[in-house]
Parts: C-alpha cells; structure tokens; sequence
C-alpha cells in the first residue's frame, strides 16, 4: 500500500468521512427519518396540487369599465359609441344612424380591452407610463384637456410616481399611480391574476413552505438528537473512546444529517422547479426565469437547514430534552417569517435566522422579476380606482403577492443582499457550533 | 492540503507522543463527587503493565473510575494522567487505549465489521487499513465466521466480544474493560478471559472489572479493591488472600447426618468451631480454610458420610469486603 503523506486536512477528514458516513446509515436505518421526510414530501405534495389547481382554472374576465355595457338599448356597447362619438346614454344616438350605417361590435370586444402597458422600474420621482389600446382616451372627439386629466402636459398616459416616506420600520416606498381617463382601465384578468397568482404561489410555498416549514422541522426531528440520543443510549461511549475532540464529532454528526437533508431539500426544489415551470402562467412551455428564484429557496432552505441544526443540536446536548428548548425558537421564528413579509426592514429580522434566510428569497425575487413591485402596483392599481372608471378595484392576486413578496431588507441590492444573508447564516451556523461544542466540552457523560 | 477523497492505502499519521517514563495509568489523590456524595474518594494509583483486575460491588465506584479515565467525568479533586495526559482536556492519548464500556446498547443494526472498521477510522486510519484491522481483531476474538452479521442478531457473549474487538483496533497499550464477563455464557467466558490473558502476555497493560472474584482470580492475580469508593486493597491476590485466611472462616456442609460427620470433622487440628444451623447442616468455623479443605474429602470418604453439598459461604466479595473493611473482625 501506498503511504499517504500527512497533512491535518487528511486525517481531519478520514475521521469525518467515518462519522459522517455512519451518521448517514444510522439514519437511513430508522424509521423515523423516513415518516419525517415522507410528511414534509406530502405537505409540499398537497400544496402544489393546490397551486396546480388554482392555475388550471378560469379566472373571470371582468369588464372595468363598464364599456361592454349598452346603458341606452341601442344595440351598441358603451365602448364603440364613446369610440364613435356617439352619446352612450341616448338611445336616439347611436353609430347606426351613421351614414353609411356602422354595425354594432360584439359586447366582449369591449371585456379587457385595454391592457396594462407599464415598463418602467423603481426609482424615486415620476415617471409617464401607459398606452391607451383601446382608443377611448385618444379619442378625437375629446379635447385636450380631457385627454389629459392627470395634468402632466402629457396625453393619455399614466403618471406613477415612487415617494420615499420614513416609518418606524424604516424607509419605504409609497407608490402612487395617476391615469388619464381612459388610459390602460381594462386588463385582461386571466393574464394578470394567473401570474399573480403563480408568483404568489411560488414565493408562498418557497417561504413558507420551504424555508420555514423544511427549515425548522427537519432540524427539529433529525437534528436535535445528533449528540443527545447517542447519550442517552449509552452508545456515545464508543465515539468519545476514541481520538477524536467533542466539537468534532458535533460537526461530523451535523454534516452527516446534512447530507441526508441537503438532497432531500434539493430534491423537493427541483421537483417545484418543475411543477411551477410547466404549470405556470406564460406562453413558453417552460418558465426558465423563475428557475432562479427556486434555486435561492433551496439555497435559503439548505442554509437555514444548517443554522437550525447546529441550534437544535447543541439545545439536544444541553438538555435531554432539547426539542421543548427547540419549540420556542421555532415559535419565534415562524413569527419571525410572518413579520418579514410585512416588515421586511424591522430590526427584530436581525435577530433571527429566518429573516436572513428569507432575505435570499426575496433578493434573489428582486433579481429575477425586477417588475415586480410594478406589477402588484397594477393589480392594486386594477385599471381604475382614480381613473374615474365604473367598477375600478385591485385585480385578483395581487393582495397575496404583495403580501408574500417583500424587499430585501436593509435597503441593499440584490445581490449584495444575498451575499450578506449568507456570510450572516454562515456565522449564526458557527456560533452555534462553537456554543455546541463548549455544551458538549463540559458535559460529564455517565 | 487535499482531503483524503478515496481512502485507499495506508495513512501517515502525526501521532501523539506520550510523555516520556509516564505510568499508562496514573491517578493523584482523586475524588469524585455529586453534591455531598462521593463516588470516589482519594485514589491514588498508578499501573503500567499486565493485567490488573478491578474488584468491587455494585456501586463501589469501578464504573466511575473508568469513565473519569475515559474522559467522561471530570474530577472533582486530584489529576488523573494517561500516558501523562489529562483525558478530560485533551483526548489525544485514546489513540493509544482501548475501552469496553459496560452499556449494554450498540448498534443492532452494523455488522461487527462495519462497526469496528467504522470505528478504527475515528484513529485516523484509511477504510483500506480499517478493514484489515477488523478483520485482525475480530479473527483475534474469534467472531471471523459472523463478522459480517448484524449485532442485534449476535448474543450476549458475542456481543461483548465486538465490543472487546472494536476496543483493540490500532493496537492499543491499554486496554480497560468494564465488566466483559457479565451476563456472558460460560464458553465466551472462556473466550474472553482467554483473550485478556493474551493481551497481558503481549505486555499490554489491561484493567478488567468485575464484582465477582472467582471470574478476576483467574484472569489476574494482580487486584486492586474498591469499596465506597475507597481504595481498599491493592496488590498480589496471593498477599490479599494470606492475610484473609487469618480471619475466620465458615464451611457449610449439607449431610445426612451431620452430628456423625462433626465428631470426625473435630478431630482436624484447625477447627475452633462447630454448629448445627438446622437438622441438615452442618457448619464449621476455622482460620485456615485451606489445611480444612485438604483434608475434609478424605474424612467424608474414610468414615462413609453421605455430604451433598459443600459450601463457603463466607469466600465470597461481601465477607472479604466486610472483613477489610472492619479492620480484621468479623
């Protein structure tokens, strides 16, 4: 046999690779791990087959405007008689009276007519948004003042404007939106509230499904028990004979669970990845964009995996039943979770492990929808509201997307914001090791 | 810089080097105690070198003294050194021991290879030298036939010799086991003393414990007595057993009749004492247990008594406890 030449990296790892691999076997050898896996797949089963549901379904086609409605009996629908000129109100005139005679449009010519036209991003200030598809605001017959209602100079468009206002839980910005009459004032519900709804899915399930529920709950069944059940059995004698330090096989055992948790995680990503790519809204046969906001879920969910069990690991060394210590935190966190979707810049995020991991969730959102604020604006915005359109109101689904969706905190970009939750959780996840193993160091174990 | 990706072949390792002319085992002045108890109380004891039994009851204290030298417990006073090494700060010298905890649980669910290879690697060693040292050891206690059998399916005996084998991977110079003969069958029993004889021979120093003396006297002669936690004795069994045959001894006989056979029993020089407990026994008092012995079946034989049993009631731990312990009455 060939020697190998020392270094302490070498010996460091044979000694690991030994615990991480019985870790392995252990818990592959006990029913338990699998009922917790098998739970957590079939809880995130459930939920995608809601979300496969809610998309395979119709979502109402509303008419905002009320211009497919013939208020005169005329035959002719509010909308061509406003296009034509015609007073929609009085039923003795009507494009039919034209000479030649213009023949009456279907009503639902006149059903999602004029679409949402926005491309812009944040930045603080005002900025001339919208086209009038329809032709209801560029309408000849108008003046120019009635073209341009919101009095920017600019005809029919749509002024939205990003104001910056400071609050007890820190800056934010307000966004108010501004429309000519006419102007964008009927979108395609179906179109909107499928996406909505589908960002809403996958920011929900990535959340809290992911981050929150996997996060806490493996480390809670799987994790807590690393050190202690070895103690309590008695069979921590045949590791603790050996020339190994307590911290090490802390980690060792904590890598090996992660080595169980880490593909079982990754695999439930991909399997998401996949259900949300096909079934999702949009014309390609697979959505490839949203790819990478469940690749930072996973990587949320990994990190958040290993925080949580050098945590859970060292309450199980502390005391023999850890998992009550374990319960609080957990309840912490889940409120935690819900205080970063409406809060996402509160100073309590910082003192949590949820927060941060959340934070890629949301920067990695950032990053991959830019639009994303501007498209919650427009369902909330629906068309109406101050258009002085008749049935003007927040488009379905974008209640739940604004909910689930949140800023990385901090006020940073994306991607600094990402590197920084990492290198947090990267910290969290020693000091817990380090507490772990001074736990385990001055255990006196009989 | 790399890590050790494949494992194969055989690892250089930086061992630890013990402190020249150190004891394997020394211990000074320790105690151990919980809250106003003490587990043990002021050992002081140094060995290096052949087998030395542990002897005490229940409770004496034999299972702490091992898991404070396994770095287990911490002493509450003294030092307790391997190789001159504190085992509670640093657990260096373990690459040098070998333990056999007294726990009964293992892991049901390795084979006894996988367990002890699995464990030879938390030595540093490849998977390649871990194989080779199960096989060793476990050819050593003769379990090759069922090293690749699962341990829940392994007997109580078989068991104890996994343990005895995952304990001498990398060749350790000192070897403790706690308790390896309790609740063994009498043919692992043998096994094992067997092995333990060995590995003195091989010039290791081993600490066997036990709470029965007959399975101790004939691994060891060298004992050292725990009581309460206090070091009782500690020597040449030999020494400890003359200074016992002093003290009064007992022999219980069960005979069909035993006035008969007392009248010939009497005659024996170094009887001081006889009494009949019941219609059936007979029982007889003496400093030298051994002259009686010598002499009691060539009585029983030469005037044709009919004796069922014979008995030392008094020639177990608990008397020789008790004799040491109330400094020579009994």
């Amino acid at each position: 046999m060939a020697t190998k030449p020392d270094s302490i990296y070498r010996s460091l790892d044979r000694k690991a690779a030994a615990i991480v691999e019985f870790t392995l076997r252990q818990y592959r050898t006990k029913k338990s791990t699998w009922v917790v896996l098998g739970v957590g797949f079939t809880a995130l089963s459930l939920i995608f087959m809601i979300y496969i549901d809610v998309m395979s379904s119709e979502f109402e086609s509303i008419d905002n405007d009320g211009d497919s409605y013939d208020y005169d009996n005329d035959g002719y629908p509010t909308g061509q008689e406003v296009k034509l000129g015609t007073d929609p109100f009085n039923f003795e005139s009507h494009p039919g009276l034209f000479d030649p005679p213009i023949e009456p449009e279907p009503a639902s010519m006149y059903i999602n007519e004029d679409g949402f036209d926005w491309d812009i991003t944040t930045k603080i200030g005002e900025q001339s948004v919208g086209y009038d598809d329809d032709g209801d605001c560029l309408n000849v017959n108008r003046t120019d003042s009635q073209k341009d209602t919101n009095g920017n100079g600019i005809p029919c468009d749509i002024v939205v404007s990003f104001i910056s206002t400071q609050s007890q839980l820190g800056d934010r910005i307000v966004i108010d939106v501004d429309a000519d009459n006419g102007v964008d004032e009927d979108p395609d519900e179906d179109a909107y509230s499928r996406e909505a709804i589908h960002l809403a899915f996958v920011l929900s399930i990535g959340k809290l499904g992911f981050v929150l529920l996997l996060g806490i709950f493996l480390p809670l069944f799987l994790a807590t028990g690393l050190v202690r059940d070895e103690m309590t059995s008695g069979t921590m004698h045949f590791m603790l004979a050996k020339p190994i330090a307590r911290s090490e096989i802390f980690l060792y055992r904590v890598i090996g669970y992660l080595g169980i948790v880490w593909p079982y995680v990754i695999l439930l990503g991909i399997l998401g990845g996949l259900v949300s790519g096909f079934v999702g809204s949009g014309d390609s046969f697979f959505r490839f964009a949203d790819l990478g906001v469940w690749l930072a879920i996973v990587f949320a969910t990994m990190m958040a995996t290993l925080v949580y069990g050098m945590l859970f690991n060292a309450l199980g060394v502390l005391w023999k039943y850890g998992i009550i210590l374990a319960i609080p935190f957990a309840a912490w966190e889940l409120g935690m979770a819900l205080l970063s979707m409406g809060a996402p810049d509160s100073t309590l995020l910082r003192f949590s492990i949820i927060g941060w991991a959340l934070m890629i969730v949301d920067a990695a959102a950032m990053m991959v929808w830019p639009n994303l604020d501007m498209f919650i604006e427009m369902g909330a915005w629906g068309g109406g509201g101050d258009g002085g359109t008749i049935f003007g109101s927040s488009l379905q689904g974008s209640a739940p997307l604004s909910f689930f969706s949140s800023k990385p905190g901090l006020g940073l970009s994306p991607f600094v914001a990402t590197i920084i939750s990492t290198l947090v959780l990267l910290l969290q996840a020693a000091v817990f090791w380090f507490l772990g193993s001074v736990l385990f160091k001055g255990k006196e174990i009989q | 810089m790399m890590p050790d990706f494949d494992q194969q072949g055989a690892a250089q390792t930086k061992e630890w080097v013990p402190e020249t002319n150190a004891p394997a085992i020394l211990l000074e002045n320790v105690s151990k105690s919980y809250g106003r108890i003490f587990a043990l109380s002021n050992i002081t004891l140094a060995l290096n070198g052949g087998v030395t039994g542990i002897l005490g009851m229940n409770g004496a204290g034999k299972s702490t003294l091992f898991n404070l030298l396994m770095g287990k417990l911490k002493v509450s006073q003294g030092t307790i050194k391997l190789f001159g090494t504190d085992p509670w700060k640093n657990p260096a010298p373990y690459a040098r021991v070998g333990f056999v905890p007294e726990h009964e649980k293992m892991y049901d669910w390795m084979t006894a290879h996988g367990f002890v290879s699995t464990f030879a690697r938390l030595n540093g060693l490849t998977r390649d030298e871990a194989g080779i040292e199960a096989d060793r050891v476990l050819e050593f206690v003769g379990l090759t036939d069922v090293a690749h059998k699962k341990i829940g399916q392994f007997s109580k005996g078989m068991r104890q010799r996994v343990k005895i084998a995952h304990a001498l991977v990398n060749d350790p110079e000192l070897i403790i086991l706690d308790e390896p003969l309790q609740g063994c069958d009498p043919l692992a029993r043998t096994t094992i003393m067997n092995v333990i004889r060995e590995l003195g021979k091989m010039g290791r120093t081993v600490l066997v414990s036990s709470h029965i003396l007959q399975e101790i006297e004939r691994i060891t002669e060298q004992i050292v007595i725990l009581h309460h936690g206090r070091l009782l004795a500690l020597g040449n069994l030999h020494s400890i057993r003359e200074r016992l045959d002093q003290i009064p001894h007992r022999i219980s006989i069960q005979a069909d009749n035993p006035k008969a056979l007392a009248k010939d029993v009497i005659d024996i020089e170094e009887v001081f004492g006889i009494s009949f407990p019941d219609g059936k026994n007979l029982s007889i008092q003496t400093h030298n247990l051994g002259a009686i012995h010598a002499q009691l079946p060539r009585i029983i034989v030469e005037n044709n008594h009919k004796v069922t049993t014979i008995d030392n009631p008094d020639d177990d731990l608990a008397s020789i406890l008790g004799y040491l312990t109330s400094g020579g009455r009994v």
